[in-house]
């Protein structure tokens, strides 16, 4: 089957399946599909997100390529301004923009995505020296850490992961790379200084959360209690308890894979796991066989963003991540993140495309 | 540089990258399964802890009347405020509740159970209305209702009723088994304690599904809280309220009793404590007050408290001395006011001596240089032998909790206790009921009863009957016939002859002058503490006794002055209310 018809998919699944489980547990569903209801919105969101999509499919990737570090310019900018105008959601974190419309720390991800794969494609002759590695590192370290400021530690780490993997990706030689992550690593005890309470009592909630499980684990013992209670078929589509009676926090964002592993159990679960799992093998296989180096950066730290984001999200549902404020991709409720997975998946369907078309000319 | 190589090695790292993602798909993939199939049933459970929330609602307790269906001891309604942990932040409930409320409140704040705490108690029930208006504002409080023990004239009758409190450590882990709960009410003293098992009754609870709120979604299952038997006890409310206002001011003992059956129908103990206090739960600066009280209302003196019997002992001598022979038919006994032995003077409470006095009379002037030669004819052990005879240091099988005995002195306990040897003017002050001699005053009540029954004591008793919830009598005590004291009828006769005289010529003569032939004795208990304990007790009509009665009056000088008072007043009441 051609990649790109197998990407559309699989993308298209999981944006039903995440509208369907946003559904499951709206709590406003009486409010009817168009209303105010969550499952609505999402929708709306969803077709304005796959517009995105179809014109990232179509438009001309270099171009936007070649653009990128104003992209790149332009997002650090509003990220400075959610910093001065921002407003603060429920935790007290300022993560928005337009009485909380727009979350540019999602928007800077695609940004820097682009920029980070033109710069090293542009670069390519200087992979492998040091002098390369500093400068791309200020460039990550600039949006992460006043995404960092907001506070947004799970995004933050984002781009240190894309900066990371671009290394590794860029055919950065081995030793080198293991010296780098042996340093980050020697760094990670003193970060413990650099954390807000909040986001050290999540760490120790992770290490252990029935220490308090009323308190700092609350989330991390609610879920893993939803998910566990689905069983292997779960509790029937809108009833699971866990979810209904609202013992589960964040049910629409954060942990909507437990809510949904409660009501379709191991089996729904597997589902959405399987989709992520045939989403990224796609994607990077569209890499490797890419012709162009920024094409091949691009689609892998594509990949690699997804199932970073993934990873920890799932991961945090099941109790083996740390709770950060990563959604789930394509499934969690919420238009900024939607639209530029979209419009990511959109620019790897065209490379995919390219690639179709390209081998096909070959032996013609 | 860049090439073709450098191109190849980035398709090796995607490579690498992939086998990464599907390592890291492998692992969740497996977290999934170990969750939600290896331990389903486990979170399942879990879960179902979660949103289901059963509330026990502690047991009824059965109510408490007297003979005449009066009610003593019932449970009323209360309310208080529980606060489920996880289903909001604490401080902003407390301050909203505290606005709501409008005043300050003193918060209790008790831990109960997992995840609950009780926030305040007793809540009038205004402020009830308050909270319940403003539910919404007020995310996991429950207003719960809750049984509290109610007692009506509760100093009055708290001696007998004893009290009810919130179950200890120790007593749980002996009664948990029994299904007794944390929160749960136990008898601790008197009849509540004695008959715990026959007023408990059975708890209820209330199943209900909860929303992460603590909101109650629905209940599932109900069972209300129920009592299953009430007591009806021998006491005469009327009676008991009469004894205790006729102490007055002074502190003591008033116990009367029926000889023909064992029945209790009043007992008095002064001073005495509120056990409502208890039943809303005591304070640390109340219960500090009770205990370090001087006077001990706590103590419960008609069964718990010591006392030397005084002249009120010499019944029993006489008793003794006659049954043995050694006091011969018309003998008299010279009394100088005092009797001298071994080179030492014994004194009679009358100084100037009673003159010549036949047995009778003895008994009646209540004349200690009789009783010393007496005493000294019969020797320590025959003395108690008899006391033992009648009860004393014996459990008198009465049904309330905490009965003590009293301590009745021997050559051999003497020798062995204080390595000296028994003189003979131990022998006479044991005679008088001095010395190292310590009774309760229930011990003296039953051997009044002995002597009113001529040698037939019933088992002493406050149940009178027990009654299902229905109003069913399920249960009645009968007379049971504790023991009898055979002893010839010319012991009885003589002894009760002389009690009469006691009225009619002797040391009792604040009672002469009532419609009822009485049978009584004084007793003046010299006391290291103050002012003598006075004692007075007997039975009437003394030719078919139906009461008994005896009155201490703690301090009250010698026995024909304020106990013979007090009794008095009280036989005036019976024979004019009750009559004979």
């Amino acid at each position: 089957m051609r990649r790109d018809y197998l990407l559309y998919l699989v993308v298209a699944s999981l944006c039903v399946l995440g509208i369907a489980a946003v559904y499951s547990v709206d709590p406003l569903r009486e409010e009817g599909f168009w209303g105010r209801s969550f499952a609505g919105r999402q929708f709306l969101w969803n077709l304005a997100g796959w517009g995105m999509f179809i014109l990232f499919r179509f438009a001309d990737f270099q171009w936007f390529l070649k653009k990128s570090s104003i992209w790149y310019f332009l997002s650090v900018l509003a990220l400075g301004a959610v910093l001065v105008f921002g407003e603060s959601d429920e935790t007290g974190a300022k993560r928005w923009l337009f009485s909380r419309s727009v979350q540019p720390s999602e928007i800077a991800k695609f940004a820097f995505l682009l920029f980070l794969s033109w710069y090293l494609s542009v670069n390519r002759d200087a992979l492998g020296f040091w002098n390369l590695l500093v400068k791309s590192f200020f460039f990550t370290a600039l949006p992460a850490f006043l995404i960092f400021l907001e506070p947004d530690l799970g995004t933050a780490l984002v781009f240190g992961i894309l900066w990371f993997g671009a290394l590794l990706i860029g055919g950065w030689q081995a030793k080198k790379l293991g010296i780098l992550s042996g340093m980050l690593f020697g760094l990670l005890p003193a970060s413990w200084f650099f954390l807000k309470d909040y986001q050290r009592r999540r760490i120790l909630a992770f290490l252990d959360p029935w220490q308090d499980p009323l308190g700092s684990g609350y989330n991390v013992v609610q879920s893993q209690i939803a998910i566990g209670a689905g069983g292997v078929l779960g509790q029937g589509w809108l009833s699971g308890k866990q979810t209904q009676l609202r013992f589960l926090p964040a049910r629409y964002t954060d942990f909507i894979f437990a809510s949904w592993c409660e009501q379709l159990g191991f089996v729904g679960g597997m589902v959405i796991i399987c989709l992520f799992g045939v989403l990224f093998w796609v994607i990077l296989d569209t890499a490797t066989r890419a012709r162009e180096l920024e094409k091949q950066l691009f689609a892998s730290l594509f990949g690699l963003m997804l199932l970073f984001q993934v990873g920890v999200n799932i991961g945090m549902n099941l109790g083996i991540a740390p709770v950060t404020g990563i959604p789930l991709p394509f499934v969690s409720y919420g238009g900024s993140s939607l639209f530029v997975y979209l419009a990511c998946t959109g620019i790897v369907a065209r490379i995919a495309w390219e690639v179709e078309e390209g081998e096909k000319r070959q032996w013609m | 540089m860049w090439s073709e190589e450098m191109g190849e090695k980035v398709r090796q790292r995607i490579t690498l990258l992939f086998w990464l993602g599907i390592l890291l798909f492998c692992v969740l993939s497996g977290r999934l399964w170990y969750l939600s199939v290896l331990r389903a049933d486990w979170f399942r459970e879990r879960s179902e802890r979660n949103r289901v929330r059963v509330v026990f609602l502690q047991a009824l307790r059965g109510n408490i009347y007297d003979r005449n269906g009066f009610c003593l001891a019932k449970d009323v309604p209360r309310f208080r405020l529980v606060f489920l942990v996880g289903s909001g932040q604490r401080e902003d409930v407390l301050q909203r509740i505290k606005s709501i409320l409008g005043k300050e409140v003193a918060f209790s704040l008790r831990e109960r159970g997992a995840g609950e705490v009780v926030l305040l108690e007793d809540v009038p029930l205004e402020d009830v209305v308050k909270i319940e208006e403003n539910r919404g504002a007020l995310p996991g409080v429950l207003i719960e209702t809750y049984p509290m023990r109610s007692y009506e004239s509760g100093e009055v009758f708290a001696p007998v009723l004893g009290y009810v409190g919130r179950i200890s450590a120790e007593e749980l882990k002996t009664l948990g088994k029994m299904g007794y709960r944390a929160e749960d009410r136990v008898g601790k003293s008197g009849v509540e304690a004695f008959y715990e098992s026959v007023l408990r009754g059975r708890e209820g609870y209330r199943r209900v599904e909860v929303d992460a709120l603590g909101r109650v979604v629905q209940v599932l299952d109900f069972r209300p809280p129920s009592f299953t038997h009430s007591l009806q006890l021998t006491i005469d409310a009327e009676l008991q309220k009469v004894c205790y206002e006729a102490l007055g001011k002074r502190n003591g003992v008033v116990i009367v009793g029926d000889p023909r059956n064992g029945e209790i129908l009043a007992f008095v103990s002064k001073p005495s404590f509120d056990p409502n206090l208890f039943s809303r739960g005591v304070t640390a600066q109340e219960w500090l007050r009770l205990i370090q009280e001087a006077s001990n209302p706590l103590l419960v003196r008609p069964i718990q408290a010591l006392y030397p019997p005084g002249s009120l002992f010499k019944i029993l001598v006489a008793l003794a001395a006659q049954e043995e022979k050694v006091v011969a038919p018309r003998e008299t006994f010279f009394c100088p006011g005092y009797l001298e032995y071994a080179g030492r003077r014994y004194l009679c409470w009358r100084r100037g001596g009673h003159g010549r006095v036949s047995f009778e009379e003895a008994i009646a002037q209540s004349c200690n240089v009789a009783f010393y030669t007496l005493g000294l004819r019969l020797g320590p052990e025959k003395i108690a032998r008899y006391a033992r005879m009648f009860g004393f240091g014996e459990n008198p099988g009465l049904d309330l909790s905490g009965v003590n005995t009293g301590f009745l002195p021997t050559p051999e306990w003497k020798r062995e206790t204080l390595k000296e040897i028994w003189y003979p003017g131990d022998t006479m002050n044991l005679s008088i009921g001095q010395g190292y001699l310590l009774v309760t005053p229930f011990e003296m009540y039953l051997l009044l009863c002995a002597v009113a029954g001529r040698g037939k004591v019933y088992n002493p008793h406050v149940l009178f009957r027990v009654i299902d919830a229905g109003g069913q009598v399920v249960q009645e005590t009968k007379p049971y016939l504790r023991k009898v004291i055979t002893l010839h009828s010319q012991t009885w006769d003589a002894v009760v002859r002389g009690m009469e005289k006691v009225v009619t010529q002797g040391t009792g003569f604040n009672c002469r002058g009532l419609p009822v032939k009485l049978a009584a004795k004084t007793g003046t208990a010299q006391n290291p503490q103050g002012r003598e304990h006075s004692w007075f007790g007997g039975f009437f009509p003394s030719d078919n006794p139906r009461f008994v009665f005896l009155v201490l009056v703690e301090h009250g000088g010698d026995g024909s002055g304020e106990a013979a008072h007090v009794a008095r007043r009280i036989i005036e009441w019976i024979l004019r209310e009750r009559g004979v």
